[in-house]
């Protein structure tokens, strides 16, 4: 029997190795590969996510941990879907236009899914048509915005107006974040959701999708 | 006292009749005179007339020839992306070292070569033939992990601290190279201090930032200082957790962003202390009481060892009272 509780460490010390290699021993056993992720995973991530905001980690962690997660989940999606299991949603995530920030928009991307989401990246400097775009396309449930600079912000705002001239918006969540977002700018210019870190960007995007 | 006489006063540990006032402007600097972004980045003529504007409207003691990070990166072949009002910036998915290999074949630029570091360094000289005689000039350099980010894309960067120590130390070295390179032909060109950014620095904590960093940024402080100039360490973000090694480089000036200046008194001992009102939150935000209340505590946290400036770049759209009020400060108390 594979000790699952090393998948656990695997993700948390950022050992891709280890953690893929984990994941196919104990999938080769007939663990169900959703277990992994919810009893696992993420609460690996979750723990390295506590542990960066109390100043335990640092940015370096967090990617590693991040990565290591990816290896296992690589292994564990196609399992998923031949079940049949469909995505708790389809996210379409990116730095909005002007904005070449993008570690905590990797962070938020890599959690979700972990999560269980299917997320798109559109990467940086994203500009407002080409969100709307892709949310058409993929036919996504959320779309989730990033941006670190207060001039760039008002990308946000540009955003959420592409989606509505596109028609997109009624069916879409918009969640947002970045340092300088806060929850009255995502009241402000009228997206659904704001969260302030990786972690709980999850909760949130649950939540929105429940709504 | 003028400027210049007066922060050669403050650095050489000598008296002097007003605090010294050395905010970083940018893109402010930029809309002060009405220029795009774009040219004050890829013309040294927009930059040096935007800072002098600045200077002389709002009463630094300094002028700068910072832009943006991606000069040397530029010069190296890195793609660079211009945008019209902002700062060049550099794709990390074609990063020129997205391949590490590719590392061994680059070529330290010439930086009298006619690129992006011959402009700053046009920059220094013309400083100096038009406010030389008034203004202290400070010229500009990347950090070893900033730059070493810029060469090999940030996310790439971070990880590699764990996948190939040799590759970071190998990266470091040539960035050390490089950099003191360029400060030599600012230097040489006019520049009076040479600012090091090393923003990324405040990502990798306290052990990576020891183990790599600092034995990388220390050389390079020495060896600017072998060259005969002045240093001025700027790392944003929050260094809370690295300011002893910070302190320990023996660079004339520390700049300090969201670590706090009463912690870094502590653990830095004497070293002159820059900072650090917020500049969102207070300079761009709050009103001209704010920065005064605000300016006027971290005086009293770093003690007479204290240069007045912002946390990090003055931000665009900063009410032109809120930057009068921080220049009243400065003109109005002694250290
Ligand atoms: C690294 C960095 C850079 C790198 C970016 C490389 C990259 N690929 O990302 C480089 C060197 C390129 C850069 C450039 C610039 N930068 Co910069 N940069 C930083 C720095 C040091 C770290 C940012 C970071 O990655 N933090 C770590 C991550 C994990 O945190 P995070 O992004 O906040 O993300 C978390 C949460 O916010 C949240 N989150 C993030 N996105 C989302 C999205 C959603 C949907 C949700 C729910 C949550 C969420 O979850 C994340 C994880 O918990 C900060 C200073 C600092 N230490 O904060 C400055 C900073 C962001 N930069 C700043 C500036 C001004 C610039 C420049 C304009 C400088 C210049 N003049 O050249 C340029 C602009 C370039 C551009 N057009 O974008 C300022 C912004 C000031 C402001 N508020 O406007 C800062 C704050 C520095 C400062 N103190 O002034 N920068």
């Amino acid at each position: 029997m594979q000790d699952l509780k090393q998948l656990y460490q695997a993700v948390l010390d950022g050992n891709a190795k280890l953690s893929k290699s984990v994941t196919e021993a104990a999938i080769a056993e007939g663990v169900d590969p959703q277990k992994l992720v919810t009893e696992f995973m993420i609460p690996a991530m979750d723990e390295a996510g506590r542990r960066y905001e109390c100043g335990d980690f640092f940015v370096p962690e967090l990617l590693i941990a991040a990565r290591a997660m990816k290896a296992s989940l690589e292994i564990i999606r196609p399992l998923l879907t031949a079940q049949g299991t469909q995505p708790v949603g389809r996210v379409v995530i990116g730095t909005v236009k002007g904005d070449l920030h993008d570690i905590g928009k990797n962070l938020v991307a890599a959690m979700l899914e972990g999560g269980g989401f299917e997320v798109n990246d559109l990467g940086v400097d994203v500009a407002p048509e080409k969100f709307a775009a892709a949310a058409r396309e993929k036919n996504a449930t959320i779309v989730a915005l990033s941006a670190l600079l207060t001039t760039t912000m008002p990308s946000m705002k540009a955003t959420v107006e592409a989606l509505k001239a596109a028609g997109v918006r009624n069916h879409v969540k918009i969640m947002i974040g970045g340092a300088p977002v806060t929850q009255k700018y995502a009241d402000e210019i009228g997206a659904d959701g704001y969260s302030e870190s990786a972690a709980s960007a999850v909760t949130l995007a649950r939540r929105l999708m429940a709504a | 006292m003028n400027s210049r006489e007066r922060v050669l006063a403050m650095l050489a540990g000598e008296p002097v009749d007003q605090l010294v006032l050395m905010p970083i402007t940018m893109m402010f600097a930029a809309d002060v005179i009405g220029a795009q972004y774009r040219d004050y980045a890829l013309d040294h003529r927009v930059l040096v007339e935007a800072q002098i504007a600045v200077a002389e409207k709002y009463h630094f003691d300094y002028v700068s020839c910072i832009s943006d990070p991606a000069r040397e990166a530029a010069d190296c072949g890195a793609n660079i992306q211009l945008f019209d009002n902002q700062p060049p910036g550099l794709d990390e998915q074609r990063a020129l070292l997205a391949d590490k290999t590719a590392l061994a074949k680059l070529k330290i630029p010439d930086p009298l070569g006619g690129g992006r570091m011959t402009d700053r360094v046009q920059a220094a000289a013309l400083f100096k033939t038009k406010a030389g005689q008034s203004k202290f000039i400070e010229g500009w350099i990347e950090g070893p992990c900033a730059q070493a980010a810029d060469l090999r894309g940030i996310n790439s960067l971070m990880t590699d601290f764990f996948d190939d120590p040799a590759f970071v130390r190998e990266l470091f070295e040539f960035v050390l190279e490089m950099e003191l390179k360029f400060a030599r032909v600012q230097i040489e060109a006019g520049a009076d201090i040479i600012g090091v950014g090393d923003a990324a620095a405040s990502l990798v904590g306290p052990a990576l930032y020891e183990e790599f960093v600092l034995p990388f940024e220390k050389r390079m402080v020495d060896g600017l200082h072998a060259l005969g100039t002045r240093v001025r360490l700027h790392i944003c973000g929050n260094t809370r957790r690295i300011l002893k090694g910070m302190g320990s480089l023996g660079c004339e000036i520390v700049d300090l962003d969201l670590a706090p200046l009463d912690e870094a008194r502590r653990q830095m001992g004497n070293q002159i202390l820059l900072g650090n009102l917020n500049p969102v939150r207070i300079l761009r935000d709050g009103t001209t009481a704010d920065v005064t209340h605000a300016i006027a505590e971290c005086h009293r946290q770093a003690g007479a060892r204290f240069i007045v400036g912002a946390g990090c770049e003055v931000p665009r759209g900063t009410p032109e009272n809120n930057l009068l009020a921080l220049a009243a400060y400065a003109r109005s108390h002694a250290p």
